[in-house]
C-alpha cells in the first residue's frame, strides 16, 4: 500500500489532459482533469500509455442500472404482453432500493419471437437474469431481455413449494412431485456448477 | 380542592423575563462591526447513518443547519432529479414559534426551491437519468444567514453522499444595513437581518469560479450597490471554502479508514 493517499473534494483540478486520462469519478473541463466525487485519487498507468486517473470511493453506493448491464431480478407480475419485474442487483453489487422493470414478450428469447407466451416463461417470484436493453421513455421503465442462453430464468419455486431443477432450456422439474414446468431457463455457466 | 377555572393560576410573584437572559445575548449586533468580517464557521460532513451523505454546518452566534441526502431513487420521469427540501424546527427562532400555516409552507417551499436552483448546476444529473435525489435541510436554529448555511451543508452532503458533482457550492448571506448610506455586511446575524433593508444570499462553485445562485430582497439602493455586495459576497464564498473543503477531506479520510476495502483498491 502506497503510504501518501491524496483525497480530493469536487471540482478539484487533478492534472492536465497532457499528463493524464479521465477515468471514473472525474470529469474534463478547459483542458484539464478534474475530481467529481470526494474520495482517494488513484492513478493506474499502463506502460506507455497516459496515466488514467480516477476518483474511487469504499462503496458503489451510487450504482444505477445502465444499457448493457446483467442485473438480476425478482419477477412481481405477468400478464399476456409482459412480464415486471424489480431489479435487486447490478452485476454483483446490491441496489438499495429496488428499481422497477419490465420484460417484453418479443424480448424474452431470441428466436421464433412469435410463439413466446409470458406464462410459460416467468412465474411471479422467480429469479431472473437479464440485461438492460433500453431505460426507457416518458412511459415505461427500465426495458430488460432475455434472449441469450445465459440469460432467463436461474431459481424458481415450484406449486409445492420446492425449488426447481433445470432439467433443459425451456423446462423445470419440482424434486418433490416431478411435475415440470415450463420456463425460460439460463444456461448455467460452467463456473457455478457444483461438482 | 376544588380548581376555580375563572382565576389565572400562576405564581404570585413575577419577574421579567430579561433578568434570565444570557449575558451578552442583546448585545451580538455590535453597530461597528467590521463589514467584512465572516462568522466561524464549523462544518462536518457525514454524520447520520440513516442517510447516504450528511452535514452539518455552523455558524459562530447560533446558525445551525444540518442536512441529509437520501438516493438515488427510482423517478418516475425519465431524467435525472434534484429534488430539495428547506424546513426549520419550530424552535428555531427565537420568541414566538412560528405558526405552521400556508404562510410558512410557502415561504419554506420558496427557499426549498432557491436552494435546487443553486446546486443543480453543481450536480452531474446526466449521470443520474431515472433516478431522483432527495435532500433535505432542516435548520435547527436560525440565527441569520441560514439560507447560506443551508446551501454549504447541502452541498457537502451531496459530495458526502458520492453524488457525482461538478463542484462544491458555497453560500454566501448579506445584508444591507437601514439608512440611506447604509453598507453591505457579510453573514448576518439574526437582528441585523431583522432589521435590514435589503438582504442577499450569493453561492459560488469556487472551483469553476461560477456563481451557481442569488436570491436576493428588498430595497439595496442604486444598481452599483448590488453589484458591490455581490462582490463581497463572492469573496466571502471564496474564503469559506477552505474550510468547508477540510471538513470534506476528512470525512473521505475516516470513511476510508474505516472501510479497509477502499485502502485496498487504491494500493
Amino acid at each position: 500500500m502506497a503510504p501518501p493517499v491524496r483525497y480530493c473534494v469536487p471540482g478539484e483540478r487533478l492534472c492536465s489532459l497532457e499528463e493524464g486520462a479521465a477515468g471514473s469519478g472525474t470529469y474534463t473541463r478547459h483542458g484539464y482533469v478534474c475530481a467529481a466525487l470526494a474520495g482517494c485519487l488513484v492513478k493506474t498507468s499502463e506502460d506507455g500509455a497516459l496515466p488514467v486517473v480516477s476518483v474511487v470511493r469504499d462503496a458503489e453506493s451510487q450504482l444505477l442500472p445502465d444499457v448493457g448491464a446483467i442485473v438480476t431480478c425478482k419477477v412481481c407480475s405477468i400478464n399476456s404482453r409482459f412480464a415486471k419485474v424489480h431489479i435487486l442487483y447490478i452485476g454483483s453489487t446490491p441496489l438499495k432500493s429496488a428499481f422497477r422493470g419490465t420484460i417484453r414478450r418479443e424480448d424474452i428469447r431470441a428466436t421464433e419471437k412469435d410463439k413466446v407466451e409470458v406464462y410459460k416463461s416467468f412465474r411471479p417470484g422467480d429469479i431472473v437474469l437479464a440485461k438492460v436493453i433500453s431505460l426507457g421513455d416518458m412511459q415505461s421503465n427500465y426495458l430488460l431481455s432475455t434472449a441469450e442462453n445465459e440469460l432467463g430464468v436461474v431459481v424458481a419455486h415450484s406449486e409445492a413449494g420446492a425449488q426447481m431443477v433445470p432439467i433443459s432450456w425451456c423446462e423445470m422439474q419440482c424434486p418433490r412431485t416431478h411435475s415440470k414446468e415450463l420456463r425460460k431457463v439460463a444456461r448455467v455457466q460452467p463456473e457455478f456448477l457444483q461438482t | 380542592m376544588a380548581l376555580d377555572h375563572r382565576r389565572v393560576p400562576g405564581p404570585e410573584e413575577s419577574q421579567a423575563p430579561l433578568l434570565y437572559a444570557a449575558p451578552g445575548e442583546a448585545g451580538t449586533d455590535a453597530p461597528g462591526r467590521e463589514a467584512a468580517a465572516l462568522r466561524p464557521l464549523l462544518a462536518r460532513a457525514g454524520l447520520l447513518s440513516q442517510a447516504e451523505g450528511s452535514a452539518y454546518v455552523e455558524l459562530a452566534g447560533g446558525t445551525k443547519v444540518l442536512c441529509a441526502v437520501r438516493g438515488p431513487r427510482e423517478a418516475a420521469e425519465g431524467r435525472g432529479r434534484l429534488l430539495c427540501e428547506f424546513r426549520r424546527a419550530p424552535f428555531s427562532v427565537r420568541g414566538a414559534r412560528p405558526r405552521p400555516g400556508p404562510a410558512t409552507a410557502a415561504r419554506e417551499r420558496e427557499l426549498g426551491l432557491a436552494l435546487q436552483e443553486a446546486l443543480a448546476p453543481a450536480v452531474r444529473l446526466a449521470r443520474y437519468p431515472r433516478a431522483r435525489l432527495e435532500l433535505t435541510a432542516l435548520v435547527l436554529q436560525d440565527g441569520g444567514s441560514a439560507l447560506a448555511a443551508a446551501l454549504s451543508a447541502a452541498a457537502l452532503a451531496l459530495a458526502d453522499a458520492g453524488v457525482e458533482m461538478f463542484d462544491l457550492v458555497v453560500g454566501c448571506g448579506l445584508c444591507r444595513a437601514p439608512g440611506p448610506g447604509g453598507a453591505w455586511l457579510l453573514q448576518p446575524s439574526e437582528a441585523e437581518e431583522r432589521a435590514a433593508a435589503a438582504r442577499l444570499t450569493v453561492a459560488l462553485m469556487p472551483g469553476l469560479n461560477q456563481v451557481a445562485g442569488l436570491l436576493g430582497s428588498g430595497q439595496g439602493g442604486p444598481p452599483e450597490s448590488w453589484a458591490q455586495a455581490v462582490r463581497l459576497g463572492l469573496e466571502g464564498c471564496q474564503r469559506l471554502y477552505p474550510v468547508l473543503r477540510r471538513s470534506l477531506l476528512r470525512a473521505a479520510e475516516r470513511r476510508a479508514a474505516e472501510g479497509p476495502r477502499a485502502v485496498g483498491a487504491s494500493a
